[in-house]
């Protein structure tokens, strides 16, 4: 079921081959910050080394997918797994974040999932910016669309937990 | 544990004489309070700089958001508080996110601005980047290929291992090392992209695999430490007007054991008989004119003294003369015709090189043409090939 998205594909959505997956027990996971590090780096060399430059696209790609698992740590759910896959159809790369979560972040994910499909994203990004406040999650997502073209959507996945798909078609961001 | 220990490969750092204020590597941390010392240090810099601060992001691999917002609040606090200071933020065009991310910054301050480093580096590149140019470097990598496929193993060339070739413009010369000896991997790194998009068609064309071609700052390359067994370097330091920084690069990612793999020219003995001073005079021009764009064509013989200074050891240093006796002479005739073209059309002028200089100059090309294709001529195009090893 297809929650809060920001843009309704269409019928006939192209097939993403699917390329890694990594599943860890939400647990262990929160369990030190250098994860989101570890994981993201990880991910991206391995996914980017058939790109047309590797090197580059596992920078940007590292850079991305690590806000993504930075914004998965917050979880305040205490059980379950977090699944991370990554898949590609052409020159996009698409992040599956599986997290557990409790209803209140379901809530959380959805509203903000649909704020960044907003005209004023990049104004309420800048605000930030200028902000007293450390980025919040919100604004976490709202940067991948700013600066990364990333599309974001919401899905239900299975108890207590939501599937966070992004986007990414970082062959195509220009130097 | 200090929070230091955490993040081991951040550095941040000012420099009072540039007024500059530097970080680099990856800069993730959990809460802000890890970065203290760096902010404290961005607060002090600004306390101390009149006129513009240079923030430097350079070699700034990563950076999560709560950092980025952390030293971004700093810098836009002064804007505000010092509406007289300027910021100019150094990106690098390598590290993809950098320049759009810090960019936005100016739509918040306009005392904020971005350049990118990368361009201002390469002050001569555009001349012998240009899509016309690539027939030419095909042809001098054949005639180059014919020395050099003998010399590489006694510089460490071997199948099985693992090698860059740094400034690979067009990739040719990694396609043939790849063909011949079957190394387990090559990077070919350059800062072209018309080159590399040439490079790519061409291996999608032919079907070649195993070269990860990369676009890359040779000077400050994204690419691990202590990787690679050969680090091959193909007439590029002379047209750098910093070769040392790049040898510093070479050094860097090569491994402890491996060698680094260098050819440059001494344009000034080029040669040919017969009609020998008229050819010997535009080559002596040719250096000077490369010298005033900052280009050593005539750092082929100083290649040892580069090698030793960035710290190599087990130096060797061997010479080979490319000439019309090797394989078609027509082949060195166009390259001289293409040499010609650039160095007496494009850059004379630039130079702003009157009439009759540009005459005489494209006269010694002629000739040079003429003994390659003289039936008893000979005509010369020497190459100085060098190596180090890296310590152990």
């Amino acid at each position: 079921m297809l929650m809060g998205s920001v843009r309704n594909e269409p019928a006939g959505e192209p097939t993403f081959e699917p390329m890694i997956q990594i599943d860890m027990e939400i647990k262990t996971f929160v369990s030190a910050w250098k994860h989101c590090d570890y994981v993201s780096t990880y991910m991206a060399w391995m996914i980017s080394q058939n790109r047309s430059d590797s090197v580059r696209h596992s920078n940007l790609f590292s850079s991305a997918f690590n806000e993504l698992l930075e914004v998965a740590f917050r979880t305040r759910h205490a059980d379950g797994e977090l699944a991370c896959r990554v898949s590609r159809h052409g020159a996009t790369d698409r992040i599956e974040l599986t997290i557990p979560c409790v209803p209140e972040e379901r809530q959380f994910y959805q509203e903000a999932v649909s704020q960044v499909a907003g005209v004023e994203a990049k104004e309420r990004y800048l605000n930030s910016v200028s902000g007293d406040l450390a980025p919040s999650r919100e604004i976490v997502l709202l940067e991948l669309a700013v600066d990364y073209n990333a599309t974001l959507r919401v899905e239900e996945a299975e108890s207590d937990a939501i599937k966070l798909v992004v986007d990414l078609p970082l062959e195509g961001l220009q130097h | 544990m200090s929070p230091y220990n955490l993040l081991p490969r951040f550095k941040a750092q000012y420099d009072a004489n540039n007024q500059e204020f530097s970080m680099s590597g990856v800069v993730r941390p959990q809460a802000i309070d890890e970065l203290g010392p760096s902010l404290a240090l961005l607060r002090d810099a600004i306390g101390r700089v009149r006129g513009v601060l240079y923030i430097n992001v350079r070699r700034l691999t990563q950076m999560n958001n709560a950092a980025f917002h952390a030293f971004s609040r700093v810098i836009i606090d002064a804007c505000r508080a010092i509406p007289d200071l300027k910021f100019v933020v150094i990106t690098s065009s390598v590290v993809g996110w950098t320049s759009r991310k810090f960019g936005r910054l100016n739509g918040i301050e306009p005392n904020i601005t971005v350049e990118e480093y990368d361009s201002k580096f390469y002050p001569g590149q555009g001349f012998l980047e240009e899509g016309g140019f690539v027939p030419i470097l095909r042809t001098q990598t054949k005639m180059t290929w014919r020395h050099e496929r003998t010399i590489l193993p006694r510089h460490g060339m071997r199948p099985g291992i693992a090698m860059a070739d740094i400034c690979c413009g067009i990739g040719d010369f990694a396609v043939l090392v790849q063909k011949e000896f079957q190394p387990s991997r090559i990077v070919a790194l350059d800062h072209s992209i018309s080159s590399l998009d040439y490079a790519r068609r061409v291996m999608r064309e032919f079907d070649i695999r195993g070269i990860e071609y990369t676009y890359g700052d040779a000077s400050e390359m994204l690419l691990d430490e202590a990787q690679f067994d050969l680090v091959t370097c193909r007439h590029s330091l002379q047209i750098f007007n910093r070769p040392e920084l790049i040898l510093k690069e070479l050094y860097r990612i090569c491994k402890p054991g491996g060698r680094v793999y260098i050819t440059n020219e001494k344009n000034s003995h080029c040669l040919g008989e017969p009609r020998a001073e008229s050819i010997r005079w535009t080559y002596n021009e040719v250096a000077k004119l490369f010298a005033h764009f900052e280009m050593d064509v005539e750092l082929g013989p100083k290649s040892r003294r580069y090698l030793i200074e960035a710290g190599f050891e087990d130096i060797r240093v061997e010479t080979f003369m490319v000439t019309n006796m090797d394989g078609d002479p027509q082949d060195f005739a166009d390259v001289i015709v293409a040499w010609a073209d650039v160095y007496a059309g494009d850059m004379a002028t630039r130079r702003g090189d009157g009439p009759e200089f540009v005459a005489r100059f494209r006269q010694g090309f002629q000739d040079h043409i003429f003994a390659a294709l003289h039936p008893k001529g000979y005509a010369g195009w020497p190459i100085w090939v060098a190596s180090g090893r890296r310590p152990q």
